[in-house]
Formats: C-alpha cells, sequence, structure tokens
C-alpha cells in the first residue's frame, strides 16, 4: 500500500509531530502582509500604523520589484498588500500585476476613498482573492468620529462597485465604544450589499490606539454583546455570507505565537520586516538580505533569549504593546 | 479533466507538500507521496494514468494503488481543492 494523506491545517504552527505543522518545516513563508506604504489620506483615531506621512526610506519602484520577484521564485502563495493607504502608492497596480501575472494570491487592505468604477473594474480583471474594504461603522456619524477624514458614503460605494465588477469584496470591521453598538446592522449592511465575507476582532492597543485607548476602548459588556450578536449574526448567514470574528485578543495571540509562530513575515514600507506585528522586533531588512535569508533569520529571532523575554513581559502587561511601533532591529547570527 | 480550484496553491517542500487555499485560508499539507500526485495532477494527468504511473515508480500492482489514489482525489473533491473541469 503508498501512504498518502491529506491534511489541513486549522491555524499555521498548529500542533507539533507530523512534518508540515511547524513554520520551521517550510522552505519559505506561506504568507506576506505586506505594508506597502505609511502614507494615509485619514486619520483614524484607531491606527495601529498610526499611518499619515510618508515613512523616510520606503522601498524604490526598483526594490519593490525586486521583492515581488523573490516572492515569485520562492513560490510564497499569498500576499496581503496592506498600509498605509497602499492604492496612493504609485506602484501598487504596477506590483499587483506583477504578482497576479505569476499567479501569486492577493488580498488589500483598503480604506475604500479612491475605488471608482474604473479602479473597481481594475481590481476585477487582476482577479484579486479579495479586497477587504475598512467599514467601521452602519452610520456616517460613527464610521467619520473614529474615521476622521473618511467619508462613509464613499466607502459604501467603494464597496457597490467592487461587487458590481465582480471583485470578492470584503468588510473589515474594527470595535469601539463609537460603533460597537452598530456591529448587528454592518452586518446586515455587507449582505444587502452582496459582501464575502465580514471580518472582526478586538481592537488591538497599538499605534494611535494606545494614544485613545480610553475613549476607545469598549467595556467588558460591550464586548460581551459584541461577541453574542457576532454569534447570532454568524448563524443568520450561515451559507449566505462569511461573518468571522477573531476571538481572542493580541496577548492571547501573542502566547499562542510564542509557542507556534506564525509561517508568515510581516513587511513594513522601508523593507525592513517584523517578527509579528504587536512587538517591535525587526528580524531582517530586504535591502540587506535576500528573502531566504530573512526566513532563516525569522526562525532564529524567535529563539533568542530577549525576544521571548520581552514577548513574556508584554503578555503580562499589556500596556508595553505601546512599543511595538518604535522598531529594533535584532542581531542575528 | 481535473483542475485545482481558483484560489488553491500548491507548492512543494521537504516533507511532501503544501496546499493553500487562499480563499477560504486553508491549508493542508501532504506526504511525499501526496505531493507526487499533486504535480501530475498539476500536468493534467487523469487519475488512471497517476495510479498507472505510480504502479510502475513504485514497483506495486495497479490494484493495490487504485484505492489510495482514487480517496485522495476525491478529499481533495470533498474540500473543493479540486474540480472536474470540462475540457
Ligand atoms: C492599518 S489599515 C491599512 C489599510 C487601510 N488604510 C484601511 O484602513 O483599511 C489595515 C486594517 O487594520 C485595521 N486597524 C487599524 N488599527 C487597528 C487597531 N488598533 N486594531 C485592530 N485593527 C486595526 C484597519 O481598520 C484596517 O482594517
Ligand atoms: S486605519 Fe487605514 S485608513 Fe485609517 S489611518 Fe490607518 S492606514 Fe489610514
Amino acid at each position: 500500500m503508498i501512504e498518502n494523506e491529506l491534511r489541513p491545517l486549522s491555524r499555521l504552527g498548529g500542533t507539533p509531530t507530523p512534518k508540515g505543522n511547524i513554520f520551521s518545516d517550510y522552505t519559505a513563508p506561506l504568507f506576506i502582509a505586506w505594508q506597502l506604504n505609511a502614507e494615509c489620506n485619514l486619520e483614524c483615531l484607531h491606527c495601529c500604523e498610526e499611518a499619515g506621512h510618508q515613512m523616510p526610506n520606503e522601498l524604490t519602484h526598483d526594490e519593490i520589484m525586486d521583492f515581488c520577484q523573490q516572492i515569485v521564485r520562492a513560490q510564497i502563495p499569498y500576499v496581503a498588500i496592506s498600509g498605509g493607504e497602499p492604492l496612493l502608492h504609485p506602484d501598487f497596480f504596477t506590483l499587483s500585476e506583477f504578482l497576479r501575472r505569476n499567479k501569486v494570491s492577493i488580498k488589500v487592505e483598503t480604506n475604500g476613498t479612491f475605488i471608482d468604477h474604473e479602479v473597481a473594474r481594475r481590481f476585477g480583471q487582476l482577479g484579486f482573492r479579495s479586497v477587504q474594504v475598512s467599514v467601521d461603522g452602519a452610520t456616517p456619524q460613527s464610521f467619520e468620529k473614529l474615521r476622521r477624514k473618511g467619508n462613509w458614503q464613499r466607502t459604501i460605494d467603494a464597496c457597490k462597485y467592487l461587487v458590481a465588477a465582480g471583485v470578492n469584496t470584503e468588510i473589515v470591521f474594527v470595535p469601539t465604544k463609537f460603533n460597537i453598538h452598530e456591529t448587528g446592522d454592518v452586518i446586515d449592511l455587507a449582505y444587502r450589499l452582496g459582501i464575502y465575507g465580514f471580518y472582526t476582532g478586538k481592537t488591538m492597543q497599538i499605534g494611535r490606539a494606545a494614544q485613545n485607548w480610553d475613549i476607545l476602548c469598549p467595556s467588558d459588556t460591550e464586548y460581551e454583546q459584541f461577541f453574542k450578536v457576532l454569534s447570532q449574526k454568524q448563524a443568520q448567514y450561515d451559507g449566505k455570507m462569511k461573518v468571522y470574528y477573531y476571538p481572542d485578543d493580541v496577548i492571547e495571540e501573542l502566547k499562542y505565537r510564542l509557542e507556534y509562530p506564525s509561517t508568515s513575515l510581516l513587511v513594513i514600507p522601508d523593507g525592513k520586516v517584523k517578527l509579528i506585528g504587536p512587538l517591535p522586533f525587526i528580524c531582517g531588512d530586504l535591502r540587506k538580505h535576500r528573502l531566504a535569508e530573512i526566513w532563516e533569520r525569522y526562525q532564529k529571532a524567535w529563539q533568542l533569549t530577549h525576544v521571548r523575554a520581552f514577548t513574556q513581559k508584554v503578555i503580562n502587561d499589556s500596556r508595553l504593546l505601546a512599543e511595538s511601533n518604535r522598531w529594533q532591529e535584532l542581531s542575528i547570527n | 479533466m481535473m483542475q485545482f480550484a481558483e484560489h488553491v496553491q500548491v507548492r512543494p517542500e521537504k516533507f511532501g507538500s503544501v496546499i493553500f487555499e487562499t480563499l477560504c485560508e486553508k491549508v493542508f499539507v501532504t506526504n511525499k507521496t501526496g505531493a507526487e500526485i499533486l504535480r501530475l495532477l498539476k500536468q493534467h494527468k487523469t487519475p488512471e494514468e497517476i495510479i498507472a504511473q505510480l504502479a510502475h515508480d513504485y514497483g506495486c500492482s495497479i490494484d493495490l494503488i487504485r484505492n489510495d489514489v482514487e480517496e485522495f482525489i476525491t478529499n481533495l473533491t470533498n474540500h473543493a481543492l479540486l474540480k472536474n473541469a470540462h475540457k
């Protein structure tokens, strides 16, 4: 008898033993989260990236395209492009076209401002895995209080253009004191718009969210109600629209990742590679290292005593999450 | 003709291969034999051709291999990773 098997992994990095269950079994990452730029047209109160202006020393066009070639050569299956607002980046469509031509799955996270009929059509032609639009409210009032320079109607129109262009469109909703009571309404709205999936989870105490935590953070009771609504809506839209929510907060995620690091890399606009979003550590630099080398450095970085000790400290004191955007380069041999 | 679904990505690995269904963000792994079947499916080989090829490579009878290959392919189809496409 030949021995073959097909094993689903519920979460990359899952349980140990058979091969393919821990990140070090893999020749390259399976996923790249790429923050293409830091520039943004909105000034969201909760922005984990503190986005606004361009970061000094962002990757150049040639460096971006070189990285894309490395992604293709390493057969990385899936890339998520974010920012800042990635649609503000002049190379966004050039790199997307290159990756799609080489069959890499892409999703983009966007605030939707720059999506009109024409842009939506372009996404449709490129066959993106999805376009994720941030819709943090069922009304202009709550949405625009959080997304200070945002325009709710324009964002909803962006979703409509995308759906009309046949793009797999998703909505991301970040709960805060201003909008948490509208969770169910946003899900209903998403369904009416023909959205493929709705995603949410607890707000991370990172970046501007950490600075504005007192006015943003929902109470325990509000979160309790939030998860009740989500569970009910998940049942209501079962088989019709994906309603996904991540039940853990960022601290739970860190605890898990300390044991089972993910099979992914997080690239920031200047080409530095972060170990994981909520920690300040930089484990590689696209300007100095090739992707294969960064993948090795990433694996070694998770073993460093200093990294493990600091992660444990953050787990014990979530206020340290505020350090996550004060990057520290790790020395890795 | 069998074809991988639209958002399915397959990559060879030292242990076999990894399949990433990026739409549902689900990951599957296979051992080396599974990887070989996937490689042949990528070349648009039919199940019969795959069975014959593996029987030849492993030096065992077609009957012995048939069940395993068919089960593997059914599994892929049930997980919506593979579909029957008309030529
Ligand atoms: C940083 S934004 C970049 C893409 C784009 N500008 C946008 O707003 O969609 C990526 C995603 O992170 C979410 N986000 C921002 N700050 C967050 C926080 N503190 N906690 C959880 N999610 C956050 C945004 O709402 C958005 O869905
Ligand atoms: S959440 Fe997105 S839209 Fe809002 S400031 Fe941050 S990057 Fe810009």
